[in-house]
């Protein structure tokens, strides 16, 4: 049996490796709720992360009831993952019985009902910026410092891997958009060169002549030069005056 | 330069007349450091273009020597597993960079991926971003001349490019200036005899 530190460093090996392999964000979120449960002395997690619209979403938990737990969590409004994400700061060791009073009042009833006692948050922050909150039950006793600290350590790490993963995702969109949008102005330079070839135009013309064609029929300027390019569209086409 | 998966797409920015001809000898000829940093994704390093111990581009390094080049690097610009293209650096001395340099020239390629992708960023929905357009030199007259090779030869575009390629090759003549040329119906291709023939203006 590995012993509690040998796990956690695997674990952390499994999270940066996240950063190089082929990175699915659905198996990083679903591996952090899962490994906390495995090593700390803690019975259940759930993960919440910001989506694009600033609202929070359960990304993953490690159980179904626990997911249905941090359902309630967003539904009723109050919980530790939305004090925590609100104020960057961690919760420990927050009694779900004295919460029922004033600090959570419908979802600590909630959580007592699933037979937990006892629920900790821990952001998940790089610098100002904080993109979730980790989640983590227990049924019975407390979490030691050692544990705590461990558990932010992880979630720190996984922030750092999901804000790389969304900084790839935006340079491939731009990336792809740049490749795009040259493509199209390469196609429309050789079909400027094929008319002016055939019909003896400039280029300014040519090029006059494809935009109106194209304004003509309510097509993409594009569109219309890749039809030229590869013959679809036939020179006479597009030389043809607009029908009166 | 810029470069994708699909081929050459040309050059961002150039300093210097010299580097100008590094970047259009490379758009000519298919080879080069630039090339071959892009494709093999790594640094390239060639500290005596004149008398190199191997000779990697039979083509490029002629012309590149005649322009003054004696010591050409290039490196890949990427972010992550994102690739854009390659900075390429030349001095008129051989010699290989230090330690310093290189490490410069690694930070550089990597602030100027950063930096193509935060211009595109701000350009409209299709479009090339403007000051990508502005500063960078895609060789458009290129593709206009393909296309009027095209016509001219009836062959679809990519065989017209070949087809200007050989003859920019063969007269010893850059891509650019025979695009100029095939524009300016100073050269036409003909379609029984498949070459390109020069039509001095009247």
């Amino acid at each position: 049996m590995a012993t509690r530190e040998t796990r956690l460093a695997r674990t952390f090996v499994e999270v940066v490796d996240t950063l190089v392999a082929d990175f699915d964000v659905v198996d990083l979120h679903t591996l952090v709720a899962d490994r906390c449960v495995e090593i700390f002395a803690v019975d259940a997690a759930g993960l919440m992360v910001v989506a694009a619209d600033g609202s929070l979403r359960v990304m993953a938990a490690s159980s179904d009831a626990t997911r249905t737990l941090e359902l309630f969590e967003l539904q009723s409004r109050e919980g530790p993952c939305l004090d925590c994400f609100h104020s960057g700061q961690p919760i420990f060791n927050q009694d779900l019985a004295n919460a029922v009073g004033d600090r959570w009042p419908h979802f600590a009833r909630a959580a007592l009902e699933q037979g937990f006692s006892t629920a900790h948050a821990v952001p998940m922050r790089l610098r100002d910026q904080v993109i979730g909150a980790l989640n983590l039950f227990q049924t019975t006793g407390t979490l030691a410092q050692d544990d705590i600290e461990s558990a932010q350590a992880l979630a720190d790490v996984a922030t750092i891997a999901i804000l790389h993963h969304r900084a790839s995702i935006q340079a491939q969109m731009l990336n792809d958009q740049l490749d795009q949008a040259l493509t199209s102005r390469i196609a429309i330079e050789q079909a400027k060169g094929m008319l002016a070839g055939t019909t003896g135009l400039t280029m300014e013309q040519s090029f006059n002549q494809l935009r109106s064609y194209a304004r003509r029929h309510n097509r993409r300027l594009a569109d219309v030069a890749r039809d030229v390019v590869d013959g679809t569209l036939i020179n006479a086409d597009v030389e043809l005056p607009p029908a009166t | 330069m810029l470069m994708s998966e699909a081929g050459l797409r040309g050059s961002f920015c150039s300093t210097d007349a010299v580097s100008s001809v590094i970047e259009e000898l490379q758009y000519g000829l298919g080879e080069g450091p630039s090339i071959d940093a892009f494709t093999q994704d790594r640094g390239v390093i060639e500290p005596n273009l004149a008398e190199p111990s191997v000779h990697r581009w039979p083509a490029f390094s002629g012309p590149a020597v005649e322009a003054g080049v004696r010591a050409v690097f290039a490196f890949p610009i990427r972010i992550g597993a994102l690739r854009l293209g390659a900075l390429s650096l030349h001095r008129d001395r051989p010699g290989p960079l230090t330690t310093d340099q290189h490490t410069d020239s690694l930070v550089t390629a990597e602030v100027t991926a950063e930096a193509i992708l935060a211009l595109q960023a701000d350009a409209e929905a299709g479009q090339i971003a403007r000051a990508l357009e502005v500063d960078g030199d895609f060789h458009y007259v290129v593709h206009q001349a393909s296309g009027m090779i095209a016509a001219q030869l009836a062959v679809g575009v990519e065989e017209a490019l070949v087809r200007l390629r050989a003859y920019a090759f063969s007269h010893g003549r850059t891509i650019t200036d025979v695009a100029q040329a095939v524009v300016g119906q100073s050269i036409r291709f003909d379609r029984s005899t498949g070459a390109g023939e020069s039509h001095p203006r009247d």
